[in-house]
């Protein structure tokens, strides 16, 4: 590109844009460094103390081997018309992320609602629990959890909100066990784990082609040697999905925070998030990583809970469907895929202008996500026309 | 929280990531002293000092471009000896794991191969085969990641191409160092994220997962042999006694299922 330095201009010429130049680029340096060294002399004053999660007051109200179920009593007038909502997340990370902070919070903005919030807390799975699967995930303790807030409930059905990984828990239950159910609400949960691979953009559907790239003999001898899916290796391979963004997060990404407290405690805040990522029961990954990812049983119908198939479309009640446009990890057409099977009277979708975690941890999510959910909660609230009929208790 | 620290290959994964980090870390403290010292040589006077310009502005750029060029002749032309190589040599020395691993010869492969598929004797003791597997296999799995690390490096490259061609040393001239590196980190971000999804990337991906698994595997083979030598439970006695329990406790769970409906219904 030609400009005045090799197209011959005057030497005065030269020195002034050198000099420009040179003012130019050590104001910004020297902006940098400051904002380092702001950051730096901020992180040095924090503890971990200070960086707190998950404060919303709850008490556990029932347990199954590892498995607790969190009640959160609302904080704002009682909304009677609007039943319970039991929140499941994933295993890929930890409940949590649904109340990282108080301004930030999908618990806080539902209790605000005055609705009452069960959160399932799924714990520490260890090699010991290493033979659990879906069966036991899904039927056992998700539906456990679920017959527990029915049955304080009055027997009447409740609400489910399921999460990423959660979520596909919850689509299997809903289609297996629909008598609990008063309305499912999904965000970020992949239904088709193939989604529409042609079209994915740049850094979309990684997780998808690289599980889809292994045999069933990898998987197989991954989950046999190591016993189960480690939360390390899970965590390796996220980080691995925006590699710039994981090269530069603490150190350019921790300067552009300016030493700005609120900002650096919210930085560390999803840190805390991130570095606790339960092991997935061998069994389970298994399923989910040959059956699902590799094979991707469940929109074809094929996939089985103890023993029989889940049909998608025994759905029987409302559905809201969250997605994220600019999601790397759960494709949109992942996501989208279960509108195929629900009728277009009972489904919904909100499509938030974000990524994975933005869905809850951005301020936008709080409008966007906290609202439109309430909002749906409120709107498609159904007066059970029937008792709800809880199996047996099973333990 | 897992303390599972043991997987290999992907502890050799984020240690890519690792080094990569570190590498950035590295040239911004390089650039940090650099600053550091041209701030120092200011102290003092209100203005830098004019009478060389461009060689005040070719230092600045020495010290704050460590390496964005590339190759044996540079593709920008900028007056002066401008050393831009070094600082690219040592930034991709530190995300190359060939530093890291070496793979040996393949007369070594083939001869492990011959004593690891050797013929068995049902009364002899072998224990050079399976340390002959074991080691073929860390050799398989060097291997797996000296072919990742050159996806990677491939991949560098195309960034480096890719931001030498999009943003050139002219628009450095602007003296905009912001932009600069955005662009940097913008090329290199789009680089990657190509590569990740190249067949290239999926096939040594997948070589990776399954070499280190394998040797993982391998490690347990050879600790149940010593467990099983000092009398120790080994690891699969120990996953065989949870998987009985696991099955006791689901059909226990069946019966009561059973037991409290046939007493629901009155039978």
């Amino acid at each position: 590109m030609p400009t005045e330095f090799n197209m011959g201009a005057s030497k005065k010429s030269q020195e002034e844009l050198a000099l420009e130049a040179w003012s130019l680029a050590m104001s910004q340096m020297l902006e940098a460094g400051q904002k380092a060294l702001r950051s730096g002399g901020m992180l040095s004053e924090l503890v971990d103390d200070d960086v707190q999660i998950a404060e919303a007051e709850y008490e556990v109200v029932f347990e199954i081997d590892k498995v607790r179920l969190f009640k959160y009593a609302p904080t704002g007038k009682p909304n009677k018309a609007i039943a319970p909502v039991v929140i499941c997340y994933g295993l890929f990370g930890r409940q949590s992320m649904i109340d990282l902070q108080e301004d930030r919070s999908l618990v806080r903005n539902m209790l605000a609602a005055g609705i009452t919030v069960y959160v399932v807390d799924w714990g520490n799975p260890t090699r010991a629990d290493q033979f659990l699967n879906f069966d036991d995930y899904v039927d056992l303790y998700l539906g456990s959890c679920m017959e527990f807030a029915v049955s304080e409930n009055n027997n009447n059905p409740v609400n489910m909100f399921g999460i990423c990984e959660g979520g596909t828990f919850a689509v299997m239950l809903a289609a297996t066990r629909p008598e609990l159910f008063a309305g499912l609400a999904l965000a970020i949960t992949p239904v088709d784990f193939h989604g529409d691979q042609e079209n994915f953009w740049l850094g979309e559907g990684f997780l998808n082609t690289w599980i889809g790239n292994l045999d069933q003999h990898d998987i197989d001898l991954l989950i046999e040697t190591y016993g189960m899916l480690p939360g390390a290796m899970t965590g390796a391979i996220f980080s691995s999905l925006t590699p710039i963004n994981s090269m530069t997060k603490y150190n350019i990404g921790i300067a552009n925070l300016d030493g700005n407290k609120d900002a650096i405690l919210n930085f560390l805040r999803m840190e805390k998030w991130i570095a606790d990522r339960p092991d997935h029961p061998g069994e389970l990954a298994r399923q989910w990583l040959n059956g699902l990812y590799r094979e991707n049983q469940l929109v074809k119908g094929e996939f089985e809970l103890l023993g029989e198939k889940v049909d998608l479309a025994k759905i029987t009640c409302p559905v809201l469907n969250i997605y994220a446009h600019q999601d790397h990890i759960i494709p949109v057409s992942c996501s989208k895929a279960l509108g195929k099977f629900i009728p277009k009277e009972r489904y919904q979708e909100i499509g938030f202008p974000g990524g994975h975690v933005g869905v809850f941890v951005s301020r936008k999510a709080q409008g966007v996500v906290s609202g439109g959910l309430i909002e749906w909660l409120e709107a498609s609230d159904k007066k059970p026309e029937k008792k709800a009929k809880p199996k047996a208790k099973s333990e | 929280m897992s303390n599972d620290k043991s997987n290999e290959g992907f502890e050799a994964l984020a240690t890519m990531w690792q080094q990569s980090q570190e590498a950035f870390v590295n040239a911004q403290k390089e650039v940090g002293e650099q600053f550091q010292k041209s701030l120092n040589q200011m102290a003092g006077t209100a203005k830098p000092d004019t009478s060389d310009p461009i060689a005040a502005w070719q230092n600045l750029i020495k010290a704050w471009v460590p390496a964005w060029d590339t190759g044996p002749t540079p593709s920008v032309n900028w007056p002066g000896d401008l050393d831009f190589r070094k600082g690219h040599q040592a930034f991709f020395e530190l995300l190359d794991p060939q530093k890291w691993t070496q793979y040996a010869p393949e007369q070594l492969r083939v001869m492990l191969e011959r004593i690891a598929h050797g013929p068995q004797f049902a009364d002899l003791v072998m224990p050079q085969q399976q340390m002959a597997n074991a080691w073929r296999e860390t050799l398989d799995y060097q291997q797996a990641a000296s072919d990742m690390s050159k996806v990677m490096q491939k991949a560098w490259t195309a960034a480096y191409e890719t931001y030498s061609q999009s943003y050139a040393l002219e628009d450095l001239q602007s003296g905009e160092m912001n932009e600069a590196l955005n662009a940097w980190l913008k090329s290199a971000n789009e680089a990657l994220l190509e590569a990740q999804g190249s067949s290239d990337f999926l096939d040594a991906q997948k070589r990776m997962i399954r070499a280190s698994t394998e040797i993982r595997a391998r490690q347990r083979d050879m600790a149940e042999t010593w467990s099983d030598a000092w009398q120790m439970p080994t690891r699969t006695e120990v996953d065989d006694l949870t998987r009985t329990v696991h099955q006791l406790r689901r059909e226990l769970r069946e019966l009561k299922r059973e037991v409290a409906n046939l007493n629901s219904t009155g039978k």
